[in-house]
């Protein structure tokens, strides 16, 4: 999506509007299954984004017949998933291998990924900040973190 | 009415409830001069933080980076002309020229005065105008209440400005995440997909986390900014020997600070259409306009004396009726659920000493701003600018996570975060307004089981829900707010289309 799209279909706006729809369709289904009240709000929901969607969906398809360029999301695609990618990775791993392991490895991974690559700065950073965790969170306020659920028996 | 006022002032003043306004202002100020970080999102990450907290702790921290985070703005704006907050896009029209001048340390100094008067202005009015207000909406039942809740998703979503389509998609998306869990009165599981973590429904800690933190913290990756200040040259005095220079500015001030007390009280107007106001209003007073985006500090002082009036001001709709008047408020109302406090007159019934607390933490924290945020404090903000944000985001990224994951102690509501941080990227980049999608998390429920409680009450007739005048008046109220800004664009683009019309005729 860096770059304006020259397809109708595969502008965002459209792509957006077609997955709510969809996935507010889904979610109806349920509500048949409920209480009449109990199915109020959501289902009047529901129908409300399906409805607003297809609105949208053709307010962009207008723009697109006018040769309007849809604006790209983002810039920087490639750094914009290495992120999201990073941060799932982070949280995963917080799971499995557990919070300090991977806090200490995520600090200077993501900040050297993207850009700050000063050995010192990374390690003074990463000891500071999991330090002042230990002791605020783990010390201090009995708070325990994943361990990971790898080494659990 | 405002003898509960006085009687909260103690409780304020204890060393703990203080000291969490200084370090919120501290806070705050760092985070507003920060480009791409803003109040919201520092709130956000706190508000998890604050669940040990005693309620005025928390909320004396809330009230100090807001008042700060507003200050904290003008530190790039006027340095570098990158706003750091939104509010603060005004005081870059005159604020970067000073700075070239070498009049960047006047400049600052002018916003931390300027910001710290708009924000006692804006404490007071919340001080005089929600208890009132409070002991009127104590009359409402389930009927009016759930006329307040439409009224106020509808207000935020027309108001707002934008397209009303994409505002109403993000309130349908909200209010739909709030049905998410066990039915309130027949305990029918909805939405929760057989997951026991849903049950309770979805906390609004999470959903503010993830749509607020998570997508600043992919911009913050996704475009390092390289910025270079030189603190040494910004040409600073001590603030006392600048104060009698700002004198003339009082006019700009009551003005800018009236203009902003009432941007704030309106819901989805925010903090930059007041500075916008003011700036533009002070302009027009001004008898040299010429010299206005040239270095006048005139022009610093009117954006941002409005920019922090309407912070407190923002809280009266937010405490008295559960009705959020900025991002902001709506974030605020999140940290005072999780404490437990409903938003609405019964908070200031129920819990007197920490509403009327939390007003006084509002005032305190903006006269601090001149303390913490003058002559010394602003050299050393200024070089905050030079903080690395690669690895400014990676430590954001394992604050969220230990706040999320401090709620309930599993890794269930940190993916869970994941998701609606997912949502919030693509909504913040399609320009979908989140401010609805929170208002409708809060109101969703609070409509609806009012709703459902006004219809047992008339035992199942709708008509029960337009019988008095009270909700007659809400009625037309929420139909003003959804026309009129209908009626208002229909007319702007047909004075625009005759104006086009007038010059191609004039042309040929």
């Amino acid at each position: 999506m860096s770059k304006p799209q020259n397809n109708r279909l595969l502008r965002p706006e459209t792509l957006t509007a077609v997955g709510i729809t969809a996935i507010s369709a889904a979610l109806l289904v349920p509500t048949f299954g409920m209480r009449a009240m109990s199915a109020l709000l959501p289902a009047a929901m529901l129908i409300g984004l399906i409805g607003l969607s297809i609105l949208l969906l053709l307010s962009d398809q207008r723009k697109a017949a006018a040769n309007e360029e849809a604006k790209p999301m983002t810039q920087a695609p490639k750094r914009v998933a290495g992120a999201f990618l990073l941060v799932v990775a982070y949280a995963l791993a917080t799971d499995f291998v557990g919070f300090y392991a991977s806090t200490v490895i995520s600090i200077p991974l993501v900040a050297w990924v993207f850009g700050f690559r000063h050995p010192l700065g990374l390690a003074a950073a990463t000891l500071v900040v999991v330090g002042s965790i230990w002791l605020i969170f783990d010390f201090g306020m009995s708070q325990e973190f994943p361990s990971g659920r790898l080494w659990e028996k | 009415m405002y003898s509960d006022l006085l009687n909260a002032l103690p409780e304020v003043l204890s060393l703990a409830n203080f000291a969490a306004v200084i370090i919120g202002v501290i806070a705050g100020i760092v985070v507003g001069a920060m480009p791409g970080l803003s109040a919201t999102m520092a709130i956000s990450v706190l508000v998890p933080f604050t669940f040990g907290l005693e309620p005025l702790v928390a909320l004396g921290l809330m009230a100090g980076i807001y008042n700060g985070a507003m200050y904290g703005g003008a530190i790039p704006a006027v340095l570098l002309r990158i706003p750091g907050t939104p509010a603060a896009v005004a005081t870059t029209f005159d604020g970067y020229p000073m700075a070239q001048k070498g009049e960047g340390g006047f400049a600052l100094q002018v916003a931390v005065v300027s910001s710290s008067i708009g924000g006692i202005a804006s404490a007071f009015a919340l001080m005089l105008l929600a208890p009132p207000l409070s002991q009127v909406t104590l009359l409402f039942g389930p009927s009016e209440v759930f006329w307040v809740a439409i009224f106020g998703l509808a207000s935020i979503i027309f108001l707002l400005g934008g397209s009303p389509v994409k505002g109403l998609i993000s309130a349908c998306f909200g209010v739909f995440v709030s049905v998410i869990g066990a039915d309130p009165i027949f305990g029918t599981d909805r939405y929760t997909f057989g997951q026991l973590e849903m049950l309770d429904g979805i906390s609004i800690v999470i959903l503010l986390v993830g749509l607020y933190a998570l997508p600043p913290v992919i911009d913050l990756l996704e475009t390092p900014l390289k910025t270079e200040t030189d603190a040494n040259k910004l040409g600073t005095e001590p603030i006392w020997r600048t104060l009698p220079r700002m004198g003339r500015f009082w006019k700009t001030w009551i003005r800018g600070s009236l203009i902003g007390i009432w941007i704030g009280i309106l819901p989805g107007a925010g903090g930059s259409m007041a500075a916008f106001m003011s700036y533009n209003e002070a302009r027009r007073a001004s008898k040299t306009p010429e010299t206005w985006g040239n270095g006048e500090p005139e022009g610093v002082a009117a954006a941002e004396v409005a920019n922090n009036a309407d912070t407190a001001s923002a809280l009266i709709p937010a405490l008295t009726l559960g009705i959020p008047g900025t991002a902001v408020a709506a974030v605020m109302l999140g940290g005072l659920m999780i404490h437990g406090l409903q938003p609405g007159p019964m908070l200031f019934r129920e819990n007197p000493d920490v509403v009327f607390g939390f007003m006084w933490q509002f005032l305190f924290g903006a006269i601090l701003l001149v303390f913490l945020g003058g002559s010394l404090a602003t050299n050393s903000f200024a070089r905050l600018l030079n903080l690395p944000r690669p690895l400014l985001g990676s430590v954001i990224i394992v604050l969220m996570l230990i706040g999320v994951y401090s709620i309930h102690g599993r890794m269930f509501d940190v993916y869970l975060m994941l998701g609606f941080g997912a949502i919030g990227y693509v909504m913040d980049k399609l320009k979908f307004p989140l401010p609805p999608v929170v208002l409708g998390l809060i109101l969703g429920a609070f409509a609806e089981e009012n709703l459902r409680l006004a219809l047992r009450i008339g035992r199942g007739d709708w008509t029960i829900l337009f019988q008095n005048v009270t909700s007659l008046v809400i009625v037309a109220l929420t139909i003003a707010v959804i026309v009129g800004p209908l009626i208002k664009r229909r007319y702007v683009n047909k004075r625009l289309k005759a104006e086009l019309g007038s010059k191609t005729g004039m042309e040929e």
